[in-house]
C-alpha cells in the first residue's frame, strides 16, 4: 500500500483571495510613487549618453522650469531628410526647420507660461535629450541661437553610469 | 423596528479594479528620472572689445576630437582611459593650492585675500563713486562708470561676508583663491559625439564635485551635493535654512569654482 495514494475523493481546497485586492493595491501605490508620467511620445530614437553626478531635473520639473528636446534618429520615416540624419523633435512633433526652430520653440513656450510663473528668461532650462550619437556641431548651432534669445541655461541629459561600467564612447 | 442585518458587499471585483489601475500606471508612466548636467550660455555682448590674452597655465584645455580621441593638455586620452581626466583636473585645482612659495609654473597660482585686504578695496571702490557722484554734470561715460563701481562695492561686500563665514568655520585669516583666469577650456569637433563630450563634462564634473564636497563636508559637516539638491528643491521658500545653504554653497564655489569654457566648433 502506498503512502502517496491519490485520494481521488477529496476535492482541491479553495484559495482565499480575500488578500488579493490588498497585494495589488500595494503594487499600484508603489508604482504610483515610484513612477512619473510620460510627457510625449518619442519620435526620434535617444539612447541617452552616461555620466556621473548628474543632476536630477524633478525639482525643476515641477516647477516647469525646463523644456525638453529630443535630437536623434528619427523612428519612422527616412532620415535623409534631415541634416546629417538628425531630427528634432519638439514636444509632440518633429519640427521641418529642424534645430533652427528652437528659437521661436522657446519664445512660444516662455509666453505661454502660467502666471505665477516667475524664474526670469535667462533661468528656464533648455534640456536637450540627444542621442549619444548626435555630433556635437548642431547643438552649439542651437547654443547660438538661444544666447541670441537669452535663454541662458541648457541642460545635457545623460543617464546615471553605474560605477563599474565605462563610458559608452563610439571608438572609430 | 426589528434590527436589519446590513447586506455584505461583494469585494470578489475589488482585485479586477485594482488590476485595471496597475495596468494603467505602468503604461503611462516611466521609471527613469530625468537627469543632466546643467550650464550656462555666456550672456550676449554687444561690441567685442579685445581682451587681454590669458595666461597659458590658467587653461586647462581639453580637446576632443571627430574620432573621440581626447586631448588633455599635452596628453593623448583614449576613450577607454577617459577616467585619468578626474584625477588630472583635479590636481590643476590642487597642485599649488596653500603654496606661497615653489610654486608649480604651469599651473595657476592662488591668492591669499584677508579682511582687511578687502575692506581697502572697499574703501576704494567707495571713494572712487564719491568723487564721482559729487560732479555737477554727469556724461554718459561718467554713468557707465559710476554702474561699475556699484558692482565692484556689491563685489567686495560680498567677499568680506564669504571671508567671515569662512574665518568662522575653519579658523584661518586668509582664504585662498584661485587665480580669476583659471579655467577649463573644452574644445570639440562638428562631428564630435555627444556621448564623448557628455563623458568629459562627467569627468570635469565629478572632479569639482569631489573637491566641493571634501571642503564642505570639512568646513559645514555636509556635503555641498546634499546642499545642492535641497537648496534646488526648496529655492522659492524663503527660509533661513534655505538662505544659510546658499550662502554655505556660495562659499564653496568662491573657493572651488567651476569656471568651464564650452568653445564652439569650427571643423
Amino acid at each position: 500500500m502506498s503512502k502517496f495514494r491519490k485520494n481521488d475523493d477529496k476535492k482541491a481546497p479553495g484559495i482565499n483571495t480575500s488578500s488579493l485586492p490588498d497585494i495589488v493595491f500595494m503594487l499600484l501605490f508603489f508604482f504610483m510613487v515610484a513612477t512619473t508620467t510620460k510627457e510625449v511620445d518619442p519620435l526620434v530614437k535617444v539612447d541617452p549618453a552616461q555620466g556621473v553626478g548628474l543632476n536630477d531635473l524633478t525639482p525643476f520639473k515641477q516647477r516647469s522650469e525646463v523644456d525638453f528636446l529630443y535630437l536623434g534618429e528619427p523612428l519612422s520615416g527616412d532620415d535623409e531628410k534631415f541634416k546629417d540624419g538628425i531630427a528634432v523633435q519638439y514636444d509632440g512633433i518633429i519640427h521641418k526647420d529642424g534645430i533652427e526652430h528652437i528659437g521661436k520653440w522657446k519664445n512660444d513656450k516662455f509666453s505661454s507660461k502660467p502666471e505665477e510663473f516667475t524664474a526670469p528668461k535667462e533661468e528656464v532650462i533648455t534640456c536637450f535629450k540627444a542621442d549619444e550619437k548626435v555630433p556635437m556641431g548642431i547643438i552649439f548651432q542651437a547654443r547660438d541661437i538661444l544666447q541670441e534669445e537669452n535663454f541662458n541655461s541648457i541642460g545635457y541629459y545623460a543617464r546615471e553610469k553605474g560605477n563599474k561600467n565605462g563610458y559608452n564612447i563610439r571608438q572609430q | 423596528m426589528a434590527k436589519r442585518e446590513a447586506p455584505e458587499i461583494n469585494a470578489g471585483s475589488m482585485a479586477d479594479i485594482a488590476f485595471l489601475l496597475l495596468i494603467f500606471f505602468l503604461v503611462t508612466t516611466t521609471m527613469d528620472k530625468d537627469l543632466a548636467y546643467l550650464r550656462t550660455i555666456p550672456k550676449k555682448v554687444e561690441n567685442q572689445e579685445k581682451q587681454p590674452p590669458v595666461q597659458k597655465k590658467n587653461i586647462y584645455k581639453i580637446v576632443i576630437n571627430s574620432k573621440q580621441v581626447i586631448q588633455a593638455r599635452d596628453s593623448l586620452i583614449k576613450p577607454e582611459n577617459i577616467e585619468s581626466l578626474n584625477s588630472r583636473i583635479k590636481h590643476f585645482y590642487l597642485v599649488n593650492r596653500d603654496k606661497k612659495e615653489n610654486r608649480a609654473l604651469d599651473y595657476p597660482y592662488y591668492a591669499f585675500g584677508t579682511k582687511a585686504a578687502f575692506q581697502q578695496k572697499l574703501d576704494i571702490a567707495y571713494n572712487g563713486l564719491d568723487a564721482y557722484e559729487s560732479k555737477d554734470v554727469l556724461t554718459e561715460r561718467d554713468e557707465k562708470i559710476i554702474e561699475q563701481f556699484n558692482n565692484e562695492i556689491q563685489e567686495w561686500n560680498k567677499k568680506i561676508e564669504m571671508i567671515e563665514l569662512y574665518t568662522k568655520f575653519s579658523g584661518k585669516k586668509e582664504m585662498p583663491e584661485i587665480a580669476l583666469q583659471a579655467h577649463v577650456r573644452l574644445e570639440s569637433f562638428i562631428k564630435t559625439d555627444y556621448s564623448a563630450y557628455v563623458a568629459v563634462q562627467s569627468e570635469v564634473e565629478k572632479a569639482v564635485t569631489e573637491l566641493r564636497d571634501e571642503e564642505s563636508e570639512a568646513l559645514f559637516n555636509i556635503t555641498y551635493t546634499a546642499m545642492k539638491k535641497y537648496y534646488q528643491q526648496n529655492k522659492l521658500e524663503n527660509t533661513p535654512k534655505v538662505r544659510e545653504y546658499r550662502k554655505y554653497m556660495d562659499l564653496i564655489e568662491l573657493l572651488y569654482p567651476l569656471r568651464l569654457i564650452e568653445v564652439k566648433p569650427n571643423r
